[in-house]
């Protein structure tokens, strides 16, 4: 019997093959969708999950009046796992805080993050150099080990474990050091590193006031955490108040508390940062079941409308004795079959699609392996699809009544339209409110593309540097050489440059008004080489030789921000000088378009500043590649305590990485948008062919008395028209509320437009009366004798 | 062997009722062939599918030797039917996806026949029906006269002890339509109980007994004298 009916199933799938590749590859294309969710989402909440001590391990962080944060200072750790006894192990760890290279003969490499730990927190954290982790024997201070990739770029032939010796900068720096090791860098975690040097003890020294670690702790199996956490505050009050005297302090003191933060929340929802990664991961996985869910009830309708072809055969079926649940049985596994094919073309589409989405979210991930979890999750999906889109056709179909089907005079009933309307509109909306949101984002991005910044990062080519310039003559050497190379403009030095990257900020007053400002120090040429806008009074310049040592420039929001007028050749105090403002510069948006330019003031000398190190020069576009080749080949001579390391990056594409959420977010709206329209397209389709099998006679009466094509096809298309206007009408204000409040993160932003909202319809409603045509024009084009011919 | 009496059957609609059987008594013997005639409407398939448990009446009382079915459960039911009851419609009612050969096998398998044996149950009466050289086509490649030999053969292969045929010439042109009465008379002679509802009295004249039924009632009752005397 199986194999028979099999027979039927497949012979039926063949015949009605269009519908068949439509229902599966509908149902395959949001498989496709949810497994990529499901991926992300075990790749994402199983961070450092391969820790033995995963839910004991806790990093202990500082809850100050205005912010919290996971950085303490060094003796914290000794003291927790001094004093309090359910603590089995505290240990800490210091971020490597900038970039430096290690060479080996030809083989160079920079690291970005040679991280410190002690040997608790290596124990903690389940770090694993090769051979094992070890503890630094008696005299030896630290043992250093390089991730695998690294040691392999540096020492490519390498075959046993055996310690190296690398240089340290520069090749002519002469400073070298000892590798003991490779250690595995588990990007699964939370702790990465380029490098990392174990110490029995680390931060030697240091107080309270440094805080500049991270304390993880593991604590004793069964811990009551609140009580913990209670205790360890106490315990820091009482070693920060040892020896205070000052009431004030105490008092500071007193206002201070610590928190526990489990590290199963560190990678989503870490408590000293925000939970935006947790907030996004879970309405990612709403849209996932969601789309799942839809596909499914779409898979469902699309098989009731084509229940009517399979009437006949239950009514056989049962005249010859047929069990109701045997028909059941023989459908589900038919749906069954259809999912299974489904699944597998899901999961293809998953794997052909995964690149770009790794690529997107800036992950690895991989559908090929045992870690994720799909061996079991896509057979228990496959069996709960198999159950939503299957149980009811199953249902429906095998309760046909034999003696009403037989006599050829069948049509499925209308029951539930509401529920089969109201699914519609709510797909509808959905894919409404994508299409608005990608429309807006678009306007967006593309004014953020346009608009002008205020500067020119067109052909600055940024120059990675790790020597300090901060005083105008030791930079001037460098400039000269610079200068020499044909193409380049201008050459300039500043602390910061303007990728959104922040700068630091201090009080400055202005006629007796003492305000905040952030500070940029600059070199000369730094206006030039960005091409920023002058306003009034002039640049720095090397005729004025008190520029370097009391000039400033300020930019309009700091005039707005103190009411200045006339400024220029005022003075304005801040870290003990008086700085003569001889220009005020027009704003630039140096931060990006989320955040309204900063008052900002730019001075050559600031002792209250940080280094110079951030070198920027102006190429012409035509010399650009050669000009660039001249740099890399004489780099040495023209600035030698960097070494023979010339890297570079364009600041155009630099501050373009500003736009990469939004970008990233386009995408996932383009994605969801085509995502959505599809599915509801397939509901409509399963809907309108429904409707016309259901019509089909009443069409060929109509006809017979003589209504035209036209009126058939307006007469099937007005009530899809209707409900896809009632989902624009539902969706507008939704689209409208989420759009606004997104274009609000913008200090810089386009008018909410109204076009989207008109093109969105337009869009659905086109889809509409398209999907809707291509069914109606079978019941339209079909001789009317025919269909009446079994009356 | 078939006994009804007081049938009752009512369709209702949410603003109608229709008296579709009203108290019918039928008595039908093994071996007989009768034929019910009728207006449209006049409650003829109604009978013939509670006869065939297809469908429920009101009231009233159903035996097939001596058995009461009107009692019985979906599940009895069913395995009664598919023991002994066979069916041929007037729209053939073939699988589509199924070629002739397993159209017929089909039922067998209901009744959980072995392979081999519906296989040469199956063969011998394609043979039959001399539809040997057809046995590989699906039903939309035949003749409609064709299809009701595959029909027909399929409602035979269980070898039911009652057929029950729903105007089985309706969709058929007369000289096709004569081959299946033939076929049906020749059924009746190997000693199958037919019922068969029909508008044609050249159909119903190779019956035993024709009974006239209008408004849910038997209006009247006549022996094919002319049948029986041939038989004779």
């Amino acid at each position: 019997m199986f194999r028979l009916n099999l027979k039927i199933a497949l012979r039926n799938l063949w015949r009605n093959r269009g519908i068949t590749s439509i229902n599966v590859g509908g149902l395959a294309i949001a498989l496709a969708a949810f497994i990529l969710v499901i991926l992300y989402f075990t790749y994402e909440t199983s961070f450092d999950k391969t820790n033995p001590n995963y839910n004991n391990i806790y990093v202990v962080g500082r809850i100050e009046p205005d912010f919290k944060t996971n950085y303490t200072s060094p003796p914290f750790a000794k003291a927790i796992k001094q004093h309090l006894p359910e603590v089995e192990n505290a240990g800490i760890t210091k971020r490597g805080f900038f970039e430096f290279s290690m060479k080996n003969g030809k083989n160079t490499l920079f690291a970005k993050n040679f991280m410190q730990a002690d040997y608790n927190a290596a124990k903690i954290l389940d770090l694993k150099p090769t051979g094992g982790l070890e503890k630094p024997p008696g005299n030896v201070e630290r043992l250093s080990y390089l991730s695998k990739e690294n040691m392999r770029a540096l020492f490519p032939d390498k075959t046993d474990n055996k310690p190296e010796i690398v240089g340290m900068g520069a090749s002519n720096s002469g400073i070298t050091s000892k590798i003991n090791g490779s250690i595995t860098n588990n990007l699964h975690s939370n702790i990465t590193f380029d490098g990392i040097s174990i110490g029995n003890e680390i931060g030697k020294g240091e107080n309270y006031g440094y805080n500049n670690y991270t304390t993880y702790i593991q604590v004793k199996p069964g811990t009551d955490v609140a009580n913990l956490e209670q205790k360890i505050t106490d315990l820091y009050r009482k070693e920060l108040l040892k020896g205070e005297t000052d009431q004030k302090t105490i008092a500071e003191i007193k206002g201070v508390s610590t928190f526990l933060d489990p590290l199963a929340n560190l990678h989503l929802r870490p408590k000293a940062g925000n939970d935006a990664p947790y907030k996004i991961l879970i309405a990612l996985s709403i849209l996932g079941i969601l789309i799942l869910v839809i596909a499914c009830i779409n898979f469902t309708n699309l098989s009731i409308a084509q229940a009517t072809k399979r009437a006949k055969e239950v009514g056989i079926k049962k005249v010859m004795g047929a069990y109701r649940f045997q028909l059941t049985a023989q459908f589900l596994v038919e749906i069954f079959i259809q999912c299974f094919v489904a699944t597998i073309l899901g999961l293809t589409l998953a794997e052909l699609s995964l690149p770009y989405f790794n690529n997107l979210f800036q992950v690895n991930l991989s559908i090929w392996t045992t870690e994720n979890d799909l061996c079991w999750q896509l057979p228990l999906i496959l069996c709960v699809i198999t159950l939503i889109a299957g149980t009811y056709p199953a249902l429906v179909l095998s309760g046909f009544k034999p003696a009403l089907v037989l006599k050829g005079n069948f049509s499925t009933s209308k029951q539930s339209s509401w529920l089969r309307n109201g699914l519609l509109v709510f797909q509808f909306s959905i894919a409404v409110i994508f299409i608005i949101g990608l429309f807006i984002i678009n306007s967006q991005l593309k004014y953020m593309r346009s608009e002008d910044l205020g500067f020119t990062a067109n052909q600055v080519v940024y120059i990675k540097n790790i020597s300090m310039f901060n005083k105008p003559e030791t930079f001037a050497p460098v400039r000269d050489k610079i200068l020499k190379i044909p193409g380049i403009k201008s050459a300039t030095v500043a602390t910061d440059i303007p990728d959104g990257a922040e700068g630091g900020a201090n009080g400055y007053t202005f006629e007796g008004v003492k305000s905040s400002l952030d500070f940029i120090d600059v070199d000369f040429d730094y206006f030039e080489t960005l091409d920023i806008k002058l306003k009034e009074g002039r640049f720095f310049s090397k005729s004025f030789p008190a520029d370097t040592t009391n000039g400033a420039v300020v930019n309009e929001s700091t005039v707005a921000k103190y009411g200045m007028k006339n400024p220029v050749g005022k003075t304005i105090r801040g870290c003990n000088i008086d700085y003569k403002i001889v220009g005020v510069v027009k704003d630039f948006k140096a931060q990006g378009f989320e955040s309204a330019v900063k008052p900002t003031i730019y001075s050559i000398k600031n002792p209250c500043g940080n280094y110079k190190t951030q070198i920027m020069v102006k190429i012409e576009g035509n010399k650009m590649s050669s000009a660039l080749a001249a740099l890399k080949a004489q780099w040495l001579q023209i600035n030698p305590k960097d070494g023979e390391d010339f890297r570079y990056e364009f600041l155009d594409d630099l501050y373009g990485k500003l736009f990469k959420k939004q970008e990233q977010l386009q995408s996932v709206f383009f994605g969801a948008a085509l995502l959505t329209i599809f599915i509801a397209v397939l509901g409509l389709f399963a809907f309108a062919k429904y409707i016309t099998n259901g019509r089909i006679k009443e069409i060929a009466v109509r006809k017979i008395l003589g209504a035209s094509d036209i009126q058939i096809f307006s007469l099937i298309n007005s009530s899809f028209f209707i409900m896809v206007l009632i989902a624009n009408v539902i969706s507008w204000p939704l689209a409208y509320v989420i759009t606004k409040r997104w274009l609000e993160t913008f200090a810089y932003r386009i008018d909410l437009p109204i076009l989207p909202f008109i093109s969105s319809a337009l869009i659905t409603i086109l889809l509409t009366v398209i999907t809707v045509s291509i069914q109606a024009r079978k019941a339209v084009k079909a001789n009317p004798v025919d269909a009446l011919k079994y009356e | 062997m078939i006994k009804i009496e007081n049938l009752e059957k009512v369709y209702k609609t949410e603003e109608v009722e229709t008296t579709a059987l009203n108290g019918i008594n039928l008595h039908v013997a093994a071996g007989e062939f009768v034929s019910i005639m009728g207006p449209s409407g006049c409650g003829k398939s109604t009978l013939l599918n509670v006869m065939g448990l297809l469908d429920k009446p009101e009231s009233g009382s159903y035996k097939f030797i001596d058995t009461e079915l009107l009692t019985l459960n979906d599940r009895e039911r069913s395995n009664f039917r598919k023991k002994n009851m066979g069916f041929v419609f007037q729209n053939f009612n073939l699988i589509d996806e199924l070629t002739v050969f397993e159209n017929i096998e089909l039922p067998l398998i209901y009744n959980k026949i072995p392979a081999a044996e519906r296989k040469q149950l199956v063969n011998e009466i394609i043979e039959r029906m001399n539809i040997v050289n057809r046995s590989g086509h699906f039903p939309q490649q035949l003749s409609g006269g064709q299809q009701q030999r595959v029909a027909v053969a399929r409602a035979l292969v269980t070898k039911p002890k009652l057929v029950l045929a729903d105007e089985p010439t309706g969709n058929l042109d007369s000289s096709h339509g004569n081959e299946v009465m033939e076929l049906l008379c020749e059924l009746n002679e190997t000693g199958t109980t037919i019922v068969m509802v029909t508008h044609s009295s050249h159909d119903a004249s190779f019956s035993n007994r024709i009974i006239n039924l209008k408004d849910g009632h038997v209006i009247s009752e006549k022996i094919n004298k002319s049948r029986n005397e041939e038989l004779i």
